[in-house]
């Protein structure tokens, strides 16, 4: 076990950002964090990164007690920041060079480390221009080494992307998916579930401070008991026609009388749904898929959506 | 739209109480205190509170006891007996504004009408209450051996010159001079001649006053500004985030705290260095007259300053809070303090505030290397108070810190 949290709260005067939630995440693992802003993720990294102390409950991290241990525990982990935290006058070799003297790590290893992360990140080129002429991807990516320098074993990510393009996004997923084939422990909190699809192994859903459901994306989907289905508008469907549709599926019709909805496994019953419209005679005018994804069970799980 | 946004904006400046207090209070204290210094606390009184003068009476005779005892009633001086040589060397460290010392053969002179020894030693770097004591002195003086020296001169005169003349018409005369407007009065009371000394011997090592007056007073002033800026890069680090990312490392809160203070510390005493070598160079302050002084009051008033400028920004939440607060209170403790109005032109009251200000000490301090030429035993007390000043704000600046370094993570 890497991490396990159990019972852990955390008020600030009348609010209570965090409230009684456990979890455990295994070594080698990539767990998300899902939540909207404001549901106490950030806060519960903050916890588990030592700056914040909470008002109740245990952090274990790699087996130390952080309240017990908290030095040693910031050895162990890595913190990317929501916020780009680094110093904007300074080139990105001396800003890796200075986040990573504060790990007292000795000089001749740090360089060699300092050269292989702006390799990992693609930036070495870059390496002796000033942050302050970067473009947002590429601090965004010099955040991240900024906290693998002292090479954790666990990394916390909270919502590294935000404002990023979508080529950069890919990048910086191609470096977490890297630090993780490398054995990092990764702890990823974002409120956007697509990033959390592609990335996590494990999720949990917060909201309102509180763990809603975790588990796998499958486990989760159980759990909401939100199914897949298929729309389909038909150019014209007689009462008779319906009625053998209904011996095949079970069907949901709304007001538009031309228009079925069929509960089912997309991937595996899609072809045998097309197959029965065309032995009833049904000539499709139009069809939808719905697929089961994290916004929806988040959505059954919460009642509210997840960019809410 | 535009008022949408003024709306805004007010509110913003007003949920931030610290900002809205400095806006209206600071300036409120600050017109109080340049009034209170210049012009009194406006209750029309003028009453002066009486200055300190020491007195030597070496002469130790019955006339001299006599003038001490007179000058003892005199409201508006309050008289210390010391002997010469321990009140020239108070009057020398800038404690007394001067000694009047009543010399051997005092009583003699006044019997004979020969010139009176009797020397007023005083510091030059408190003119304007040296200028009312001078005033002071020199009427109750007349009153009390003025008319008698004179007196004896004339009558030794007339014995002289006129042996045969009247003694009513001799008393015409005295009365005459008793009055004190004849003309004959006014020349001998000009001629009766206190003796001024400066206690300081003004040579080419010694600082030009207002020089000394110039660099220490702005060199502080400005240094407390450049301090506070510095400082203020703490709160640059919180808007930033490097500060919380800075927490994530295995530092500690003081960590950061000391090593900003030490990069504040390095470059303040950059900043005086620059400063005093600058006024040497272009106006010739004699800076190697006592090098290690020097080097000890520019490490003093620097670490002073530093812990100062650390405390203001301990205090601070926004960068907003800073410039607000540091402008004020550079301002007031320059003001208080000396740097932007010399001291001795200020009332004695305000000269007894001063004392609260880190810019008092170190312009005392580097007087005392300058104007003074005091040794650095002499000067060991004001160093001890910079030193002890440092301390304490640096004390205090840690525990605001450690308490408030969340705050400010999370602000």
């Amino acid at each position: 076990m890497m991490i396990q949290v159990t019972n852990l709260s955390k008020s600030f005067e009348a609010v209570q950002a965090v409230n009684g939630i456990s979890f455990s995440i295994e070594k080698g693992e990539v767990f998300g964090l899902l939540g909207p802003n404001g549901a106490g993720k950030s806060t519960t990294i903050n916890m588990m990164s030592t700056i914040l102390k909470s008002d109740q409950g245990r952090i274990y991290i790699d087996g130390n007690n952080l309240n017990e241990s908290k030095n040693s525990c910031k050895h162990l982990i890595g913190v990317v920041p929501q916020e780009i935290s680094l110093y904007e006058e300074f080139s990105a070799y001396d800003n890796l060079l200075f986040w990573g003297s504060l790990y007292k790590v000795p000089i001749k290893e740090l360089k060699q480390r300092i050269a292989h992360l702006l390799d990992l990140i693609g930036l070495t080129d870059r390496k002796n221009h000033l942050i302050k002429t970067f473009s947002g991807g590429m601090k965004r990516r010099i955040n991240i080494a900024a906290a693998l320098l002292h090479q954790p074993k666990i990394l916390f990510l909270d919502e590294p992307t935000v404002g990023v393009d979508p080529h950069s996004r890919n990048r910086i997923f191609e470096i977490i998916e890297t630090l993780n084939k490398q054995g990092i422990t990764i702890v990823y909190t974002t409120h956007y579930m697509e990033e959390v699809e592609r990335l996590c192994n494990r999720i949990a859903i917060i909201d309102a401070g509180e763990i809603i459901a975790q588990g796998t994306q499958a486990e989760l989907q159980k759990m909401s008991d939100v199914k897949e289905s298929v729309e389909i508008t038909f150019n014209a469907m007689s009462l008779d026609q319906k009625e053998k549709l209904q011996e095949f599926f079970s069907l949901t019709i709304n007001s538009n009388p031309n228009k079925v909805i069929i509960e089912c496994d997309v991937n595996t019953e899609l072809s045998k749904i097309i197959s029965a419209c065309n032995t009833c005679g049904l000539i499709i005018e139009d069809l939808h898929l719905k697929k089961v994804n994290l916004e929806t069970i988040f959505l059954s799980l919460t009642g509210k959506k997840l960019r809410d | 739209m535009i008022l949408t946004i003024l709306k805004k904006d007010l509110k913003l400046f007003f949920s931030d109480k610290k900002a809205v207090l400095l806006t209206f209070l600071m300036p409120i204290l600050l017109i109080s205190l340049f009034a209170f210094a210049f012009g009194g606390t406006g209750n029309n009184s003028n009453k002066k509170k009486p200055i300190q003068l020491l007195i030597s009476d070496v002469d130790n005779s019955i006339d001299s006891k006599s003038v001490v005892s007179k000058l003892g009633e005199i409201n508006e001086i309050i008289l210390i007996p010391k002997n010469e040589e321990e009140a020239t060397n108070l009057v020398i460290k800038g404690k007394y504004v001067g000694v009047l010392i009543l010399k051997k053969g005092f009583q003699d002179s006044l019997k004979t009408g020969t010139s009176l020894p009797m020397e007023l030693k005083y510091d030059a770097a408190r003119q304007i209450e040296m200028g009312m004591l001078q005033s002071v002195l020199v009427q109750n003086l007349m009153s009390s051996i003025g008319q008698k020296s004179i007196k004896a001169k004339m009558n030794s005169y007339f014995d002289q010159n006129f042996a045969g003349i009247p003694n009513n018409v001799k008393e015409k005369i005295f009365s005459d001079m008793d009055s004190g407007n004849g003309v004959i009065a006014k020349t001998m009371n000009s001629k009766m001649g206190l003796k001024m000394t400066s206690v300081i011997k003004e040579d080419t090592s010694t600082g030009n006053l207002g020089l000394i007056q110039a660099v220490a007073g702005t060199a502080i002033m400005m240094l407390l500004f450049s301090i506070a800026g510095i400082g203020g890069g703490l709160l640059d680090e919180k808007d930033a985030g490097t500060l919380k990312r800075l927490m994530y490392s295995p530092l500690k809160a003081t960590d950061i705290l000391f090593g900003k203070m030490g990069a504040a510390l390095i470059l303040a005493i950059l900043q005086l260095v620059v400063m005093f070598v600058f006024s040497w160079l272009v106006f010739g302050l004699p800076i190697f007259k006592d090098i290690t002084a020097l080097v000890l009051m520019i490490l003093a008033t620097a670490f002073a300053v530093s812990s100062f400028g650390m405390f203001l920004v301990a205090i601070a939440k926004t960068r907003q809070q800073l410039q607000g607060l540091s402008t004020i209170v550079i301002l007031v403790m320059s003001a208080v303090g000396g740097s932007m109005i010399p001291l001795f032109v200020m009332p004695p009251i305000m000269q007894k505030i001063a004392v609260v200000s880190v810019n008092y000490w170190g312009i005392q301090g580097f007087y005392d290397i300058f104007w003074r030429n005091l040794s650095i035993i002499d000067m060991l007390p004001k160093i001890a108070v910079l030193v002890g000043i440092g301390l304490i704000m640096t004390l205090i600046s840690v525990q605001l810190f450690k308490k408030n370094i969340l705050k400010l993570i999370y602000a």
